[in-house]
């Protein structure tokens, strides 16, 4: 297991809010590397690099970099580092914000330095305390820094922090409604276009890039382009933090390489299903992702090996769960939390979400027929892409794949007389 | 223990007197506590190897609970119905009603759940009456000074003062309920002296205080339109993603299925553990007392403490057999009834604290001196006939309820002493509070027996039918307006399967299941074929 935790939760980063120990150990070499090249370099090194974005979407990073080093008339340019995880089952940006904020802080300064940014904000669930508390702590010790101010000095403009607590709402976290959100209103998603990279916050280009890619930007400076690509497996480049929970026995983050295969992350490092139980399915990347079943345990946990095979990588969070749990009733509890996440802009989405969490909560119940398990297939043939942003794509997504994968449950579950073992039931007199 | 003085004899020796010599026994409590008291011997303890309080000290039997394997999987969740509700109430004693009633008087809907009927608990028990300093010459100061020295100095002091300022407005919130209690003829309360403390503070109703409390606690929550779930034994709590306390799975005895129950705060009211019967002690505990909340709210994160203390009272009847473990309230022995060995001497402070008390007699039958009934049942006298002789008629309008049990065994109290012997009462710990009630889980209440701290290491008379009036109504106003206009959290029971991984880790036995819900002797396995109760599948 030597090759876990190698780069972003590395011992030697995770020294919480303490600038001077971060300093010692983990050192800031990234940055002033970066401080020494011309901002195309760094965007060049990051695009040989192959890093993308990964709070889900696997898009390549330096191509949003590009596009906001490119708006070269704007007064003013802003990076959202998106730390408003939310979602069930992700937890790799509080583990980051909170035990390593200054890699963070140093790879928004990079980002800053390449893209020509001159406000930073980092993006915090209110939920997570600690981790507001610790990039606060941070942030306060870096604008004292002399580092701060070679950065300042560098992109002759000061650069500007802050740390603001988002609304809470897990919609926050898509990328326009961020934008809502830190100019003081509710995180209501904007159309696109135009793209935030062209105006986003007052108008102003913005970046918007999760807290575990910005975090990722240091090492590369750092070791280099080539380094970066030998982290993955195969074609894959990088470490991935995944976060393995449900029935494993040791469930929790383990950053590894790009492409480490399923039943690796599970049996070697996860210790293995909880005892007596049998490998059901994993949900991947959170619940607005897909369903992986025991026939994928070879698949290698990147973006497109997992694409591959109907699913999607996403946050890399892998949701374990085993024999015995019903499937109807884990997809009603996802789709029942996007019905309570959506925003209500999009009629579609308002009442889409709903009608497919009430479809679901009936017929998990017993209650249901054939004419509402018909409806949910046409519902998600009716629903993706009509909503502004992915929210209720994410719900029709785990719906879908859990019909595909699962049918004969569904079919189950509107079949009461024989699933209480009752098929002689029927006799009137 | 056979070596005590024949029933016969003992009877034979016994004649009613006006006045005894008091004893001179010179052994100190914390002597005598090591020697004789069931919490001191160390045979019995065990230290918890998973779970919050891993590394503490506690109960053998009641750690096996702790760490036992819970009775439901998520497989058996599938096709259960699931109800919202603002507040779920668990337990239906008066601590819960306490709760559910402010909770729906301050506008949130609250399902109350109960394992066996609306006041089948431990409150319709207590007899001797609520501790609350209103007499003239009283304090609230003195009685926390009583409360925090009868709990040998381990009592959560914020908790105990916050408990004893309470007190008067308690009682006062009583009457205004509509409570009955004993007054003199210019309509002042009347009250008695519990053992251990220093001024007449115990206001009562007869001997069965606890009863007329949950006479009117029960129609309140008719009247406020509160749903009561009975034959509903809670089998498990939920989490939400979070780790708070988001509902719970409700068993429902009639229908033989679950229940899912989704709330946005549980008040956890559960009561104690007499009937786990530790070290084999009766009990007068009613049958649902089986420490099921201590279960679900460990697994669920809270933080415990006390798990080594419980209350043996001392005067629980010992015999007839059918009838062990009856409680006789403390009350028999304020009014001035003496404790007699078998020769017929008083061998301890009667209104020492309780474990004093219970550990003297313990003493007494150990070395030769008690009344032997029968092979395996001992114990010592309690002397009513002399409370009758000094205040003729005493037992006839103060104590209805004891003449009842004398003439359940037979006997009248009024001619003849009663045999007794400590048993098993309360438990002293519990889960960690603050003062509305929150355990150190977000969205979990616990309240009355099953918290602990208030009473530190033991409790005195009638401080907890105070401290379930009081932290119930706490509870309530605080978890009411907590979830007012909060939504609802999604449901699972991810921290059963952390409990399976740290079982599995720590390589302890998952054959036990827990929480108990009815003692062994229930005989559900054989009676019943509804799976929600059987213990091993």
């Amino acid at each position: 297991m030597d090759n876990l935790n190698q780069v972003l939760l590395n011992e030697s980063q995770r020294v919480g809010a303490d600038f001077k120990a971060w300093k010692a150990v983990a050192d800031s070499e990234g940055l002033q590397l970066a401080l020494l090249e011309e901002p195309e370099n760094l965007i060049e090194i990051i695009r040989q690099a192959g890093l993308r974005g990964l709070g889900g979407s696997g898009f390549p990073t330096y191509k949003k970099w590009q596009y906001m080093a490119a708006q070269e008339d704007a007064t003013e340019k802003y990076l959202i580092v998106n730390g408003n995880e939310d979602e069930p089952g992700t937890f790799k940006d509080r583990i980051l914000l909170e035990e390593t904020p200054h890699q963070v802080i140093e790879g928004a300064c990079i980002c800053a330095l390449a893209c020509g940014i001159n406000r930073i904000i980092f993006y915090i669930n209110p939920e997570q305390k600690a981790s507001l508390e610790n990039m606060r702590a941070a942030v306060a010790q870096w604008e004292e820094s002399e580092l701060y101010f070679s950065l300042s000095k560098k992109t002759g403009q000061p650069v500007e922090f802050e740390v603001m607590a988002t609304s809470g709402h897990y919609i926050g976290g898509e990328e326009t409604a961020a934008i809502e959100s830190v100019e003081g209103n509710f995180p209501f998603p904007r159309g696109k276009p135009p793209f935030p990279a062209e105006s986003g916050v007052h108008g102003h280009p913005t970046l918007i890039n999760n807290t575990e890619t910005i975090a990722n930007v240091g090492h590369i400076i750092k070791h280099g382009a080539t380094w970066y690509q030998d982290q993955g497996l195969g074609e894959a480049t990088g470490t991935k933090i995944y976060c393995l929970s449900g029935d494993v026995l040791k469930p929790g983050a383990y950053e590894l390489p790009m492409g480490t295969p399923l039943a690796d992350l599970i049996f070697d490092h996860g210790g293995g299903m909880l005892v007596g139980k049998q490998l059901k399915a994993v949900f991947t990347g959170g619940p607005s992702n897909t369903i992986l079943t025991p026939m994928d345990l070879d698949v290698p946990l990147d973006f497109d090996s997992v694409a591959a095979r109907r699913s999607a990588l996403g946050t890399g969070a892998m949701i374990v769960v085993s024999e015995g749990t019903g499937i109807v009733k884990r997809v009603t509890e996802y789709v029942n939390f996007f019905a309570d996440s959506s925003c209500g802009q999009c009629p579609p989405c308002k009442t889409g979400t709903y009608y497919i969490s009430r479809l679901l909560s009936k017929i998990d119940t017993g209650r249901g027929s054939q004419a509402d398990l018909d409806s949910l297939y046409s519902l998600c043939e009716m629903l993706p892409g009509t909503g502004r942003c992915h929210l209720l794509d994410g719900a029709v997504k785990v719906l879908e794949s859990s019909l595909y994968h699962f049918k004969e449950e569904y079919e189950e579950a509107i079949m009461p007389a024989t699933r209480f073992g009752m098929e002689n039931f029927g006799g009137t007199d | 223990m056979t070596n005590g003085i024949p029933f016969s004899d003992a009877l034979g020796n016994y004649t009613p007197q006006r006045f005894r010599e008091p004893s001179n026994d010179p052994t100190k409590t914390r002597d005598l506590l090591e020697q004789f008291h069931p919490d001191y011997m160390p045979d019995s303890m065990t230290t918890l190897k998973v779970g919050p309080n891993q590394g503490d000290v506690c109960h053998k039997q009641l750690a096996d609970v702790l760490q036992s394997d819970a009775r439901i999987e998520e497989a058996d969740l599938a096709g259960a119905n699931t109800v919202e509700t603002d507040i779920l109430v668990v337990g239906g004693g008066g601590a819960g009603c306490a709760a559910a009633l402010t909770a729906a008087r301050k506008g949130a809907k609250v399902i109350l759940a109960t394992k066996l009927r609306l006041g089948d608990s431990n409150t319709v028990m207590a007899e001797g009456g609520i501790q609350s300093s209103v007499e003239k010459g009283d304090t609230p100061q003195m009685h926390y000074d009583d409360t925090v020295k009868g709990g040998h100095h381990y009592v959560d002091k914020p908790l105990a003062a916050q408990m004893v300022m309470d007190g008067p407005d308690v009682i006062r919130w009583l009457i205004q309920q509509g409570m009955q209690f004993d007054v003199d003829k210019y309509g002042d309360l009347l009250t008695r002296r519990a053992g251990g403390t220093s001024a007449p503070r115990v206001v009562y109703y007869r001997d069965y205080t606890g009863l007329e409390m949950m006479r009117v606690l029960r129609e309140a929550l008719t009247n406020a339109g509160i749903e009561v779930w009975d034959y509903n034994p809670t089998v498990e709590l939920l989490s939400n993603d979070q780790g708070h306390c988001a509902g719970a799975v409700v068993s429902s005895l009639k229908n033989c299925s679950y229940t899912l129950v989704k709330a946005k705060a549980v008040i956890l009211a559960t009561g104690g553990i007499g009937r786990m019967h530790l070290n084999g002690f009766p009990t007068s505990n009613h049958f649902g007392a089986t420490g099921d909340g201590l279960v679900m709210a460990y697994r669920m994160g809270a933080k415990l403490r006390d798990l080594d203390s419980f209350q043996y009272h001392p005067s629980g009847l010992a015999y007839p057999q059918h009838l062990a473990g009856t409680l006789i309230t403390e009350g028999v022995r304020s009014a001035g009834a003496y404790l007699l060995n078998g020769h017929g001497d008083r061998f301890v402070d009667e209104l020492g604290p309780r474990d004093h008390v219970a550990a003297a007699i313990l003493r007494e039958c150990e070395e030769g001196r008690g009344v032997q009934a029968n092979e395996t049942t001992s114990g010592v006298w309690l002397d009513t006939p002399g409370v009758e002789l000094r205040n003729p008629g005493i037992l006839k309008s103060r104590f209805p309820k004891l003449l009842q049990l004398g003439r359940k065994c037979g006997t009248d109290p009024a001619q003849e002493p009663l045999l007794i012997y400590p048993t098993l009462h309360y438990q002293n710990g519990g889960v960690v509070i603050d003062g509305n009630g929150c355990s150190t889980v977000r969205g979990l209440y616990c309240i009355g027996e099953v918290c602990g701290g208030i009473h530190g290491k033991n409790r005195l008379m009638g401080n907890s039918l105070l401290d379930i009036i009081s932290f119930g109504r706490r509870a309530g106003e605080h978890a009411a307006t907590e979830v007012l206009g909060r939504p609802h959290s999604n449901v699972s029971t991810e921290h059963l399967s952390e409990l399976r991984r740290q079982l599995t880790l720590a390589d302890m036995p998952m054959e036990n299941q827990g929480p108990m819900l009815f003692p062994d002797y229930a005989k559900f396995e054989t009676d019943s074929d509804y799976d929600g109760l059987h213990k091993a599948k």
